[in-house]
Parts: structure tokens; C-alpha cells; sequence
């Protein structure tokens, strides 16, 4: 009764504050009438107020007066108050009440009002709220107990809350302030959100109750909307610490993400794993949580590991350590193994899926082997032993190098970690950034957690010092260790000579007739003749091209079946470096011999390898211009163009590509500004045909050796990116529409092959077509084959899992576009050919 | 910085058989001369102002002169594969042997004189045992000692006899076939340390016997340096590693400062030989460099590097003796 009497009474004054504030028509009444209102909101002891009429008040009066002052914001008795009165009497009625319906008045009127001096007052009361902690204190509102208002309110108001650099942005354009940027808005609300969190582990020590759905709701919202980054990074290590020691505290992060919403889960998760420093730290902030939450468990223990590879490996390790730490969560990891293991042994996913991907799930695999104990081994033993053996075949039948080197070093570790009979797998490969980093996976890190003990801001001067000491004990390391050489010193002043022709040097001398070379290369048991025959072979070959003609074809075919007897240095460079000088210089006989051998039975692989490089270098030597005769540096520099296995990294193919593209815009738009290159007869254009036909051939016909539809793919690759090389070599060579017509014809059998360096091959062939037929050839001839190669090339483009199919899709889709426009635009050619 | 290396200033031809031993005298009579040994038993001396042979004397009955040396101005001494060590007596025009020692050894091994006081000189060869160095007194001839080794070592390679300042008596360094070298005390007739320095023969070495630091040469593809600390203990120091394997001869040039080497390969390569700090290869033989020696010429911008070859060719350059920058 009393109560109801009171809450009249707040009722009735509040009501004639309004009026005089509507009416607004004396200064003192006004200051009179919001000095009522603000002593409802003034806590303490000399209050005016009881606790009762301010309860009321705050419920239900409040929004409306604020709102009435902002709609008010223009009244005269505002402007004529002093900055001081104004500060007090306008600006703390707003920065003193409860913090969640200010908030809210406050945004709506920002967003209501247009830039004005009204507009800016409102933007400074916002900024002073934030600057003031009120958004700690409107997160610890909710955390005391959950507020009897409607769920609509809430949803509201944690829009507003995360969205507030959004909403500022929009309002104020270029006047925005610093404090609603993102980047400084979110670490606040992380640091308010800790506030919140420790005032919450106090009240929980002094045994009230607490509720942490909103700061978690604010979280997983912030997160969701990509801020997750920033507020964590502000975050995690705070909670990191804290968690170290108290109880309290890993209880109340616990309770924190187990209040997370469902939908907002894996935002928070993905953040958190990358923000942690390690498994520990993980594994006090969230706890248990893979093993209470379903959403939880599929983000960390498939999500993060199999569907997406976009990590880094820490977060790998953070994730899997996480999962190998706690007694009852290792189960978990075992099923981890399991599931990565058998992605990773999957033939098709070898076939099918980006080569990062496959990179990722390696590293995993890796990873969560090395951590299993030797007792858990013994009973994945046969289940990992499979997937190693089925899983290195697929590897290892792959023809993209780093696949193979994928499956060599996972076999490697496997075979090494299960010490199977003591035997181990070794291979050979080269050890680059990427095997290193597979190798060094299977060593644990020491130390990981290096975290600092203290808060972050504090800790950030000692990280500072110590290099400051140690690039101080490196200066004075220094001059110790000079100073006992000053005296020896005077060595220096004798300047050595050039001792570069200081070599090695060999009894026999190099043979001087290419007969003689030829002879010695089919008979000597001499390693050093050998090699110095091979060493001379290719400039005895070039200098005495007559003698070189009448032995042409002998010559090509010892050295095609020559084998690396003598391990001699760069032997596979020489060798081929003298098949390409003999193409070149009895090109027709040579070629002939070459393709006829190519199909030919009892060859291996390698070998027929060979031929293909030797023919691809030998065409690109003929279409080049001819060097001045006289120089001799041009023999080197063709042989140094020779690089082993091109096809093995595809940036060689691109690079034909690119360059052709580049050299084609730049003639366009530049003009003629360079001198005009003296014109010299084309080589190549004769003999294209020579090259080109006999290998077409024959290629559908299949040895008992060599299979070149089936399981040589290897081969199929090279040869589809030789034959696109021939292509594009004859430009502007009378036969090259032909050669085209028959190489898309080609082509088009294998063009979804399922091994991707045939795709690779293939799109490059493609390219080339495109770029080397006359664009009205192009229509006349492949009138209509055109159509359906764009189909099957936008369908490539869009879907192959291989980075570089697509984009060789996409160039050659752009060409083939620019070819067309131009014949079309430009029809007259056509015309006066047909 | 790095420059070609240069090519010989000068080349003396016309010496008829490899070149197994050089040696300088700069300061005798008018012209600086130059000594040769060749593998036919002559003995050429050049006069290295007109560049021309000055005298060629037929010596050791046509068995190859392995080694010689000049004791004065006038007096030469040679060693032949005839087992003899003859004294010449070259003054006036003359070319007579006034003596001849009988040494018995069959080997390679160069002789090594040291001078005691003035007209008396100290002779250590390889004696006609295996292990046998054997020390005569000249021109007395009287015999000094005999060292001979208590293991089995091998054939005496090389040897250098020296008087150091410290120690009362002469000591003798000697490379034995089996890569070993002895410090030999000359008055105690006593070891005084050994060390193995080359898993094969050592072939030669050169000893700086200001900084007791010495260096030998094998036939494997390093030279080693080594010491003398205060108790005349060998310690081995750091090693070079040669292009190509094989050393004939090695040579310190008396300033200490440059250290050459006769290769197999057919070059000349001088060090720093302090650090052992690669400098040069010269290339111009066609065939084994033999011998090495440096000039003793009181000007150091005549000091010149000889290198005697088995292509019958003495090739002569000017090297690192422009006093510029060393001072």
C-alpha cells in the first residue's frame, strides 16, 4: 500500500518535471525540474529519494524522461545553460542512469538526428558513456541477474551493443569518432567483458548468484560478425592467465562458453583456437567443452581439422593438444586419428581435393600421431598401418611432386613412430620448406607455452629488454673475438688473385672429331673419356654440322639408351643438351627417328620422357632467331634454357603462358616504340609438322609396356604439354591451323582426365591453340567444337579442385574470347579469304 | 680485387731435363744468380740480369742433381743421384769438384746444410739405411752423428737442419715415408718429439725457424702446418686443402709472409703464410712443377719466385713484392 502510494508520488512529480520542461519556460524552474529528476538517480546517503521511489523511477521513468530531453534538444533553456550545468544537470542524467536504456535512447536518437551541433552533443555523451565503463556496468547488470524484460529488449540491445561501430559509421561518415572504430571499439568491449567476468567471480566467491547468458550472447555475437579476431586477441591472453591458478575464474569460462548460442558456437571456437597460445591455455578456458556441446565437438574435432585448411599449423597443434591432454577427452583424439587418417589414405581425396588441403590434413596426421602413447599405438597399429600403406600407393602414384613428397614424409614418420620390426622407410626427396615442416611435426615443441604471467600490458616491457641485452653482449662479443687475429691480420693485405680457373684437373684430353666422341660414347669402359666425350659432344656437334648430319641418327640413338654409368655430373643436362643440338642440326631424320621411337616397345619411361623433352627444347631452339654465327656464348645459353623436367613445376608453363599474353598487350598499347627487330627467318615454321603429326599417332594403342590411356598418365601429361609447346611455337606458321584443328580433336578425349598434371597439360594445350591458330581459322574450323570447349572450359574454370587448372581455364577462356571479338569485329578477313 | 693472376715475368729454356732443384744466390759478384739441378745430371747457372745461362756444368756423371746449395761465393755444393755430395769450386771461371761425399742413400731425399761459424758448415743427408739421417762436419768431413729412429718409419723423406735460438745445438726436423715427423736434438743424438702429420710419405717441407712454425706437403691433396711450443713438442695447426693432390716442394720466403708450393698438378699456388690464406695459382707449366724457391735478394722488389718443371722450363715471376702496402 505504501509502496503504491510512493511510486503515485513518483509518478505525479515526475510528470510536472515534464511540464516544465515541455514548456520550458524559465531557466530555474528548468534547473529546478532536472535537478528532481537527477536526484532520483543519485545513490548514497544524503539522497533526497528513498531506495523505493529511485526503483521506480529507473523502471519506469527513466527511458521517457531521457527521451523527453532528447526531444527537447533543442529547447532555449538548454542552450542558454553554462558548459558546467550542462554537464551536470543534461549530460549525467544520461551517463548516471541505468546503463542498458541509455544505451538504447542513446542510439535510436543518433540515428534519428541529422548532423547538427545537437547530433555532436549526443556523440560526446555516447563516447564519455563508453570512456566511462558504462558498458561494464550494463554487462554487469545483466550478469547479476537476468532482467525481467522482454526477450525482444534483449535481442535489441545486444544488436546495439555489437553493432555499435556499424551504426556510428553509418550516422557520422567521415566525423566518426576514434572510439567507435572497430579496431578500438571491440578490444573496449572484450576489456568490459572481463570487467564483467571478474565482477562476477567476486560476487561468486561471496556466494551470489550470477548469470552469464548475456556476456556470452555479446560475445558469440561479436564473433559471428567477424570481430572475433580483435576481441579475443584481447581477451584470450587475459583469460589465459587468470585461468592459470583460479578455480573461480575456469569455472566462470566454463559457464561462459557452455551459454555461448548454439549459432554463435563455432565463430567463438574458431577465434579462441587461434587466439590461444597453446593446448593448455585451451584447455583451461573451455574445458570439457568438446564432450557437454555437440556443436563443439564437430568444430574441433571435424570441422577445424578436415573441412577447412585455412590454419596455421599452431592452431593444429593447439586443437590437438587440446585434445590429447585430459584423460577423458582422449578418446576423442583416437577418433580424431582415425577419421584424419582415413581422409588422408582416401585415393579419391588425394585426386579430388586441393593440394593445401591435403598439405593440412597431412600435418594433422602427423601431429596427432606424435602424440598418442606408445600403448594407444599398439591398438591403432593395424587400422594406421593400412591407411599408411593404401594412403603412400595414392600419395606416391600422384604425378604433382609435392604429393609425392606428402606421402614419402608422412610414410617416413609413420613407419618411424609404429617401429615396425625395426625397420624404418626412407626416402629420398628434397628437403624443402614444406617437407621440413611435415618432418618437424613429429617433435614435440618444448616449451610452447611461453606465457607471460602477468597482465599483457605489462609484460610487454620485459619483452622489450632482453634484446636490448643481448644485441649489447653481441657488441661486445665482437672485438673478443677479433682481437686475437689483429695481429695475424697482415694476411689481408695481400689481396689474392682470381683462382676461379683453379680446377681439377683431368688426365685424358676431350676427343676433337665427333667420330671419335661417338666412338668412344658406344665403347669405352673409360669413366673420364666418357665424360669428357659428353662434355665436348654437344659444341663438336654444333661446330661440325657436316659430320654431325652423317651420323645424326646413330648419334641420338647411343645417347638415348646411354645410361649414367659413371654418376657423371650433370650427365642427363649433357646428354640432353646433344640430343637438342643433333635435332637442330638434321632436324627432319632426327625428329623422324625420334617420334617413330617413341611408341616403340622396350623403352622406359624415362626414356621416353626424354624424347619428349629433347623434341619440346629442339623446337624452341629452331624458333628462335639465329644468333650471329660467330658468337659462341649462344651455345651455353641455349643449353642453360634446357631446364631438366619443366614439367614438374608448373610456374615454367605459366610463365610461356604470361609472357605470350604480356608480349601481345604490350605490342597493343605501347605502339612501336623499341627499334624494329631485324625480321630472320622462322626455323621452326618448315618443320612444325615434322614434330607435331608423328606423335600424334599412334597414341591410342596400347603395349605391353606402355600404356599411354591407362596407368602412364605421367607420360600422357608430358606429352599433351609438348605437343601444346609445338603449338604454340608455330605461330603464324601456315601449318599451325591444322595443327590445331588435330590437337583440340586430341585433346578432347582426356579432357577431364582424373590426374590433374593431364588436366594441367591439357588447358595448357588449350591455351595455346587459342593463342597460336589465326582467329579466323578458329571460326571457319572449329566452328563447332567452339561452343562446347567454352562449356567444358567455364565448367573448369568453375569447379576443378586444382588451383592451376582453373586458372589456366580462366586464360584460356579469355583468349579465346578476345580471338573471337576480334574476328568478329573485324570481318573483312574473313570475308576475303572465304 | 680479384685480378687474373700474373703471368712469369721471364722463362729460362734450354736446361735439357726436368728442373728437380733451384736455388738463388743474390749476392755474389755483379749479377744476381740463379742455381739449377736438372734431372740429366747438369747444373746451370744463370746469370739473371741477361737472363742467359752462364755456365753449365756436367756433374754426377750424368745421374739426376737432386739438390744444391752455394756455401760462399764461389763454392757450390750439389747432390746426386750417384749418391755424391760434391763441392765445386767455381771462382775464377773454375768449375772442379774439390770434394765428394759418399752418402749410400738410394732416396730422394734433399740434403740440408746449416752454417756453424764461418767456413764451417754443418751437412745432413740420408744415409744408405733406410731410416739413417747422417750428420758430417764440412769441410772436414768429419762425422757428426748418426739418427736413426726406433720404430719402423720408412724411408727419410726430407729434412731441415737448423740452429734455433733457444736450444744449445742444432736440432733436425726429418718426414719419414709413413707420414711421421721427428724432432731430432743433433747434440743428444735424441728424439725429442714426433707427430704424424700426412696419412702418406711426407714430400717435402718448409720450416719458418723465426716463428718455429713449419709446413709439409704429401701426395694427397693437403698441406699441414704445425709448431714447436717451448718444449719442442710438435702440434699440429691448421691445414690447407689443394685443388688437386700431390706437393713437390714447399718454400717460405724469408719475410715470413708468403709460402709457395711446387704441385703436381702442373701449378704454382702461393699462400699467406700466416693463415694459410690461398693467394695465387700460377699456371703456365705444361707438366709438374718440381721446385720452388724464393730470391734472397737484399732489395725485396727483387725477390722473385722461381719454379723449376718437369717440362724442362724455369718460369720466373714477380710476385707480392711491390713494398706498397706491407711497408
Amino acid at each position: 500500500m505504501e509502496s503504491l502510494t510512493l511510486k503515485a508520488e513518483v509518478r505525479l512529480t515526475v510528470a510536472q518535471c515534464y511540464r516544465t520542461l515541455t514548456r520550458g519556460s524559465d531557466g530555474a524552474d528548468v534547473v529546478a525540474a532536472l535537478r528532481t529528476l537527477r536526484s532520483y538517480l543519485d545513490d548514497g546517503a544524503q539522497s533526497a529519494t528513498t531506495a523505493v521511489q529511485r526503483a521506480e523511477f529507473r523502471r519506469n521513468h527513466y527511458t521517457r524522461t531521457i527521451q523527453l530531453l532528447v526531444h527537447n534538444i533543442q529547447a532555449d533553456w538548454l542552450h542558454s545553460f553554462t558548459a558546467a550545468q550542462r554537464a551536470e544537470l543534461w549530460d549525467g542524467l544520461f551517463l548516471q542512469g541505468p546503463p542498458d536504456q541509455a544505451l538504447l535512447v542513446l542510439m535510436e536518437a543518433i540515428g534519428n538526428l541529422r548532423a547538427s551541433t545537437n547530433l555532436d552533443h549526443l556523440v560526446l555523451i555516447t563516447e564519455t558513456f563508453l570512456q566511462s565503463g558504462r558498458l561494464g556496468d550494463l554487462l554487469w547488470l545483466y550478469c547479476q541477474a537476468a532482467p525481467s524484460d522482454s526477450p525482444q529488449l534483449r535481442e535489441t540491445l545486444l544488436g546495439r551493443i555489437v553493432a555499435l561501430p556499424d551504426l556510428t559509421a553509418n550516422k557520422l561518415h567521415p566525423n566518426n569518432k576514434p572510439i567507435f572504430l572497430p579496431q578500438q571499439y571491440y578490444p573496449l568491449l572484450a576489456s568490459e567483458m572481463l570487467s564483467a567476468l571478474d565482477r562476477t567471480c567476486q560476487a561468486l566467491r561471496e556466494g551470489t548468484d550470477c548469470s552469464l547468458t548475456f556476456v556470452a550472447e555479446t560475445l558469440g555475437k561479436a564473433c559471428m560478425q567477424g570481430h572475433s579476431d580483435v576481441l579475443l586477441a584481447a581477451m584470450a591472453p587475459r583469460l589465459s592467465v587468470c585461468t592459470r591458478s583460479d578455480m573461480v575464474w575456469q569455472r566462470v569460462c566454463w559457464k561462459l562458453l557452455e551459454n555461448v548460442p548454439q549459432r554463435w558456437m563455432e565463430a567463438v571456437l574458431t577465434g579462441l583456437v587461434q587466439a590461444v597460445s597453446g593446448p593448455d591455455a585451451l584447455g583451461r578456458i573451455i574445458g570439457n567443452l568438446v564432450l557437454k556441446n555437440k556443436k563443439a565437438q564437430f568444430v574441433i574435432t571435424h570441422k577445424l581439422l578436415l573441412l577447412q585448411y585455412k590454419y596455421e599449423t599452431k592452431v593444429l597443434r593447439t586443437v590437438l593438444g587440446y585434445l590429447a591432454a585430459d584423460k577423458e577427452r582422449r578418446p576423442m583424439l583416437i577418433q580424431v586419428l582415425r577419421s584424419v587418417s582415413q581422409a588422408w589414405a582416401n585415393p579419391s581425396a588425394v585426386k579430388h581435393t586441393p593440394l593445401e588441403q591435403q598439405f593440412y590434413v597431412s600435418k594433422a596426421l602427423l601431429l596427432s600421431v606424435s602424440l598418442l602413447k606408445d600403448s594407444e599405438l599398439q591398438e591403432l597399429r593395424s587400422e594406421l598401418l593400412q591407411c599408411m600403406l593404401g594412403g603412400m600407393q595414392s600419395h606416391l602414384d600422384s604425378s604433382v611432386v609435392r604429393i609425392r613428397h606428402m606421402g614419402m614424409v608422412v610414410g617416413e614418420c609413420l613407419s618411424s613412430r609404429m617401429d615396425i620390426n625395426e625397420t624404418k622407410l626412407t626416402f629420398e626427396y628434397d628437403k624443402d620448406e614444406e617437407t621440413q615442416e611435415l618432418l618437424s611435426l613429429m617433435t614435440p615443441v618444448t616449451g610452447d607455452e611461453s606465457e607471460p604471467e602477468t597482465v599483457p600490458g605489462a609484460d610487454s616491457v620485459c619483452e622489450v629488454t632482453p634484446p636490448t641485452v643481448s644485441s649489447q653482449n653481441k657488441s661486445v662479443d665482437q672485438p673478443l673475438t677479433t682481437n686475437p687475429d689483429s695481429d695475424l691480420d697482415s694476411d689481408d693485405e695481400l689481396t689474392p688473385y682470381d683462382m676461379s680457373d683453379d680446377k681439377e684437373i683431368c688426365q685424358a684430353s676431350p676427343p676433337r672429331y665427333l667420330r671419335d666422341c661417338l666412338e668412344t660414347l658406344m665403347t669405352s669402359e673409360d669413366a673420364a673419356r666418357v665424360e669428357l666425350s659428353l662434355r665436348v659432344a654437344e659444341s663438336l656437334v654444333r661446330t661440325n654440322i657436316f659430320a654431325a648430319r652423317e651420323i645424326s641418327v646413330k648419334m641420338t640413338k647411343v645417347l638415348l639408351h646411354m645410361e649414367d654409368k659413371y654418376s657423371i655430373n650433370g650427365f642427363r643436362l649433357l646428354r640432353q643438351a646433344t640430343m637438342v643440338a643433333l635435332a637442330v642440326t638434321d632436324c627432319i631424320p632426327v625428329t623422324q627417328y625420334l617420334t617413330t621411337e617413341f611408341y616403340s616397345l622396350n623403352y622406359s619411361l624415362c626414356q621416353r620422357l626424354d624424347i619428349l623433352e629433347v623434341l619440346a627444347s629442339a623446337a624452341q631452339e629452331l624458333s628462335k632467331p639465329i644468333a650471329k654465327k660467330s658468337d659462341p656464348l649462344c651455345c651455353p645459353a641455349a643449353c642453360t634454357d634446357v631446364t631438366p623436367y619443366p614439367g614438374d613445376n608448373p610456374v615454367h608453363w605459366r610463365q610461356v603462358v604470361e609472357k605470350r599474353i604480356q608480349s601481345k598487350t604490350k605490342r597493343l598499347s605501347k605502339g612501336v616504340t623499341q627499334p624494329p627487330v631485324k625480321a630472320t627467318p622462322n626455323r621452326y615454321a618448315p618443320v612444325a609438322g615434322h614434330f607435331f603429326f608423328p606423335l600424334l599417332r599412334n597414341y591410342d594403342k596400347p603395349q605391353a609396356t606402355f600404356d599411354l590411356l591407362g596407368s602412364d598418365h605421367l607420360v600422357l601429361g608430358r606429352l599433351i604439354h609438348t605437343f601444346g609447346l609445338f603449338m604454340h611455337l608455330a605461330v603464324n606458321a601456315p601449318i599451325a591451323a591444322q595443327m590445331g584443328c588435330a590437337l583440340l580433336d586430341f585433346v578432347w578425349a582426356v579432357r577431364y582426365h582424373a590426374d590433374q598434371m593431364v588436366r594441367r597439360s591439357v588447358l595448357f594445350a588449350v591455351c595455346s591453340v587459342f593463342l597460336s591458330m589465326p582467329s579466323q581459322n578458329l571460326l571457319v574450323d572449329l566452328d563447332d567444337q567452339l561452343f562446347e570447349t567454352r562449356t567444358w572450359l567455364a565448367d573448369v574454370a568453375e569447379g576443378d579442385p586444382d588451383a592451376d587448372c582453373r586458372s589456366l581455364a580462366v586464360q584460356s577462356l579469355v583468349l579465346l574470347d578476345k580471338s573471337l571479338k576480334k574476328q568478329l569485329q573485324d570481318p573483312p578477313s574473313l570475308g576475303s579469304r572465304s | 680485387m680479384a685480378g687474373p693472376a700474373p703471368a712469369p715475368i721471364y722463362t729460362l729454356r734450354g736446361s735439357g731435363g726436368p728442373l728437380n732443384t733451384l736455388h738463388f744466390n743474390c749476392h755474389a759478384g755483379d749479377a744476381p744468380l740463379l742455381f739449377s739441378g736438372s734431372g740429366k745430371g747438369a747444373i746451370h747457372v744463370w746469370n739473371l740480369n741477361t737472363r742467359r745461362a752462364e755456365k753449365i756444368i756436367e756433374a754426377h756423371s750424368g745421374s739426376a742433381v737432386i739438390w744444391l746449395s752455394t756455401l760462399s761465393t764461389d763454392a757450390l755444393i750439389s747432390q746426386g743421384r750417384d749418391m755424391r755430395v760434391c763441392l765445386w769450386d767455381l771462382a775464377e771461371g773454375r768449375s772442379e769438384v774439390v770434394d765428394s761425399v759418399w752418402t749410400g742413400s738410394v732416396g730422394f731425399c734433399q740434403c740440408s746444410l746449416l752454417e756453424m761459424s764461418p767456413g764451417t758448415f754443418l751437412l745432413a743427408f740420408a744415409g744408405e739405411q733406410t731410416e739413417e739421417v747422417k750428420i758430417i762436419e764440412l769441410p772436414s768431413k768429419t762425422p757428426v752423428c748418426t739418427l736413426v729412429p726406433d720404430a719402423k718409419l720408412g724411408m727419410v723423406m726430407c729434412i731441415k737442419l737448423w740452429q734455433p735460438d733457444s736450444a744449445p745445438g742444432p736440432l733436425l726436423l726429418a718426414g719419414y715415408e709413413d707420414g711421421s715427423l721427428l724432432l731430432w736434438d743433433v747434440n743428444q743424438t735424441s728424439k725429442l718429439s714426433q707427430a704424424k702429420v700426412h696419412p702418406g710419405p711426407v714430400m717435402c717441407l718448409a720450416l719458418d725457424t723465426k716463428r718455429l712454425r713449419g709446413v709439409s706437403g704429401s701426395s694427397e691433396k693437403t698441406l699441414t702446418s704445425w709448431i714447436m711450443d717451448k718444449q719442442s713438442n710438435l702440434q699440429l695447426r691448421d691445414c690447407v686443402t689443394l685443388v688437386n693432390p700431390g706437393v713437390s716442394q714447399l718454400c717460405i720466403r724469408e719475410d715470413g709472409k708468403l709460402l709457395a708450393s711446387a704441385g703436381w698438378d702442373h701449378r704454382v699456388r702461393v699462400f699467406g703464410w700466416r693463415k694459410l690464406k690461398p693467394l695465387a695459382a700460377l699456371q703456365y707449366h705444361t707438366d709438374m712443377v718440381l721446385s720452388v724457391a724464393f730470391a734472397d735478394h737484399q732489395d725485396p722488389r727483387h725477390r722473385l719466385l722461381a719454379a723449376g718443371s718437369k717440362d724442362q722450363r724455369i718460369t720466373l715471376w714477380s710476385i707480392y713484392n711491390q713494398p706498397t702496402s706491407t711497408g
